[in-house]
């Protein structure tokens, strides 16, 4: 006896009888689209609405900077090389800086690593809350948007308030941070550190981003059609993850516990009290997780970094008018809010370098689209995508 | 070479004995500077050591793979201090998910017509990078299966990170050199203590 | 209008059509790189471009006024952008934002980048900064309703171009 959810499951999967001459369809996704985070460009062969290979093509934004940096000296590298993952522009610098003053044997003064550190740490909670505002918004939710870009700006107002730009920072120096913090005319007697208040705006400033974590957390996290779209698709098990290069919170979605903020020693996070946010199943909904728990982390560093931050003292070491790097080869890499971002500088003791390898998060992580969009529905391809947090710069350099 | 310049008590730097050992594994040798493990192996043996690196060594993570040109003649920056012999020397960083460690693995290519295994069957992440390098050194990676440029335009010629690829704006309109910033009119000439030059 | 093409129109029609222009433009935002972000804060909350009539997000190149090149604009994509830019029925504006946008900007030297947008496509407004501040880019705006505002319709009318793309 068929019953009504008989036959509605057979019609649902019925095959049609009449040989049909179907082919695929090849889709075009960019370059300019308002969902691909940027200019990328998908080439999905599709059939029906199951896509069966992607593949992305990129190089829409290379501006070759690996080129670029040969013919530059190291603090004018430092200007241009926030603009690679445009979001997060201070955590940009971090690795290269520390980097060159590995060459060159230079000791941070405290106080300069504790700002360093609430900077890097303000740069991540930015990039989160992009991420916050951008996913729910490719996934048909319009009002995280502004809940996030409002707690962004106030984040962003403390950034620009110490260092003048509100993400090309630019406030590195070879040795520490830039002396003349804060804002105001240059005079002799102008206390050379950071303004004034900024310190307990920016306990407010954290106490806001948590109400807005929760906020955020309240309008999405329970709603059902956010769950439907983003539990279950696009899992991605770690160890293919890490075969293809994937890192930060990608990774940690995954279930590996592994941050290079625990593990690295480029700024001194081991005086703070932190947790790594692991997930369960390498979902895109693990993936919004992670990046929501991170946000708290970070205001949990940030806090305390605030509290912790030595009263007074030098925010750059002695260094020479004229940098010139002694001869050699390091790589160090950090925790960008992206992944793991990484500077290969080989100088040969000149000004510049000799050769400049940025290793970029965001050029790993989308580098297994074309594994993890294989046999998707369309809808989810921009679901997955938007899981993976890149950001074209980031790829292409 | 030297170990790192900051261990002044100890002279053998923490990761020299990791160093070792692992270079005793994959047959190769190993310096530490600055903190970075590079182990020199030979180009023949660039697949298999990578697949003991990832295997014997537990380093599953692919972090990047590039190369570095050294050349004598540079059109666009400085030439290096002294002549060394050219080559092109290639570069792959792999680490751990466990303790962070990792390790550089380096091999010479000569300069005229480079070419390699390709080492996408080992780590599956290194397509892209080998795609990349590629097309910015002239590399040819053999077995690769997509080859191909990735980032440049199809009409493109020529590989930019060769030393021999100019910059044609700057020779156009050459940077005019590093410049001091001139103080303000009308208010005191301020002295400048960070160390930066002005950006293009 | 055949009419205003060939003999333009009195001034109360020309100021009414001006004034109801300038205050609807359809901003198609082509958000490249770093002042896409800029951008997209000055469509937020805190400086919200809206109260200037316009919008944000038009469905497609073919429905919108204005177009806004932020971000720098390499040669692999500088052939969508004259591809996009042809889509755009008449009259339509560009506003070029930030310096790569303008000439180049800190990529001036690179072999990849186009040295300003304008070697592709007629520019109106060009917004310096790197990137401008949401508060710049709303001047730029400001300063393009002012043209606007400004404008002949005979030649703004004549300046057609009826081959559809």
């Amino acid at each position: 006896m068929v019953t009504d959810s008989d036959l509605a499951k057979h019609l649902s999967e019925a095959q049609v009888s009449v040989e049909l001459q179907t082919e695929d369809m090849t889709l075009n996704i960019g370059p300019q689209h308002p969902s691909t985070h940027g200019v990328l460009r998908l080439v999905a062969r599709v059939s029906g609405e199951r896509c069966f290979d992607v593949k992305p093509v990129i190089g829409y934004m290379h501006r070759g900077y690996e080129k670029l940096s040969e013919v530059r000296t190291y603090p004018q590298i430092t200007a241009l090389i926030n603009r690679i993952d445009w979001v997060s522009g201070y955590a940009n610098e971090i690795p290269f800086i520390v980097a060159a003053e590995k060459l060159m044997d230079v000791e941070v003064p405290e106080r300069a690593q504790y700002i360093r550190i609430i900077l890097t740490e303000m740069a991540r909670v930015s990039s989160h809350l992009v991420f916050m505002a951008s996913y729910p918004l490719e996934l048909g939710a319009a009002t995280p948007l502004f809940f996030a870009l409002r707690d962004r700006e106030r984040v962003l107002d403390l950034i620009e308030s110490v260092t003048g730009g509100r993400f090309h920072p630019n406030f590195n120096r070879i040795g520490g941070v830039k002396p003349n913090a804060g804002s105001g005319p240059i005079t002799k007697k102008t206390p050379q550190d950071l303004p004034a208040g900024f310190l307990g705006e920016t306990r407010d400033a954290m106490s806001v981003v948590l109400d807005t974590c929760e906020e955020i957390e309240d309008l999405v996290a329970g709603n059902e059609i956010f769950r439907a779209r983003t539990k279950g698709i696009g899992v991605m098990p770690p160890e293919v993850g890490a075969a293809f290069g994937v890192s930060g919170p990608n990774l940690r979605a995954s279930g590996v516990k592994f941050d290079l903020r625990k593990v690295e020693d480029y700024l001194p996070y081991d005086q703070f009290d932190f947790d790594v946010v692991v997930g369960e199943n390498g979902d895109c909904w693990d993936r919004w997780w992670v990046r929501l728990e991170e946000i708290r982390e970070s205001a949990k560093i940030i806090s305390q970094a605030v509290d912790g931050i030595p009263p007074s003292g030098p925010l750059q070491a002695k260094v020479p008018k004229v940098i010139k790097v002694p001869a050699g080869e390091t790589y160090v890499r950090a925790e960008n809010p992206k992944g793991e971002m990484g500077y290969y500088i080989v100088s040969d003791g000149g000004p510049g370098p000799y050769r400049l390898k940025i290793r970029s998060a965001s050029f790993s992580n989308i580098s297994m689209l074309s594994w993890i969009l294989e046999g998707v529905l369309v809808p989810d391809i921009i679901a997955i995508m938007g899981s993976l947090d890149f950001v074209l710069g980031d790829v292409d350099r | 070479m030297t170990s790192s310049p900051s261990d002044t008590e100890a002279t053998v730097h923490p990761l020299q004995e990791f160093a070792d050992s692992a270079a005793e594994t994959v047959g190769g040798e190993a310096e530490v500077q600055f903190d970075t493990i590079k182990l020199r192996v030979s180009a023949e043996r660039w697949v298999d050591v990578l697949t003991t690196a990832r295997d014997d060594l537990d380093l599953v993570f692919f972090s990047w793979l590039s190369a570095i040109d050294w050349a004598n003649e540079v059109e666009a920056g400085d030439p290096l201090k002294e002549e060394i012999e050219e080559r092109i020397e290639l570069l792959c960083t792999v680490g751990d998910l466990t303790e962070g460690r990792r390790v550089t693995f380096s091999t010479d290519l000569p300069t005229e017509k480079p070419s390699v295994a390709s080492i996408v069957e080992v780590y599956v992440g290194a397509n892209w990078h080998e795609r990349e390098a590629a097309e910015m050194f002239g590399i040819t990676f053999e077995g690769h299966p997509d080859p191909g440029p990735l980032y440049l335009p199809e009409s493109f010629l020529g590989n930019p990170l060769k030393k021999s690829y100019p910059l044609l704006s700057r020779e156009v309109k050459p940077w005019p050199g590093t410049v001091d910033v001139e103080a303000m009119p009308e208010k005191p000439s301020t002295e400048n203590p960070s160390t930066e030059n002005p950006e293009a | 209008m055949g009419v205003a093409q060939k003999f333009g129109v009195p001034k109360p029609v020309s100021w009414l059509l001006n004034w109801s222009r300038k205050y609807s433009l359809w901003m198609f935002q082509f958000g490249l790189a770093c002042c896409a972000i800029e951008m997209m804060a000055a469509s937020g909350p805190r400086y919200d471009f809206m109260r200037f009539g316009i919008i944000p997000l038009p469905a497609s190149p073919r429905q919108a006024d204005l177009m806004v090149v932020a971000g720098t604009v390499t040669d692999k994509m500088a052939q969508s952008v004259r591809r996009l830019y042809d889509q755009m029925p008449e009259p339509k504006y560009v506003i070029s934002m930030g310096s790569c946008a303008n000439c180049g900007g800190p990529y001036w030297d690179s072999y990849s980048v186009t040295k300003g947008v304008d070697q592709l496509l007629p520019v109106d407004v060009y917004v310096p900064g790197c990137p401008p501040r949401p508060e710049a880019l709303m001047d730029g705006i400001v300063l393009l309703q002012q043209i606007i505002q400004a404008e002949n319709i005979k030649e703004k009318w004549n300046q057609r171009d009826l081959e559809p793309v």
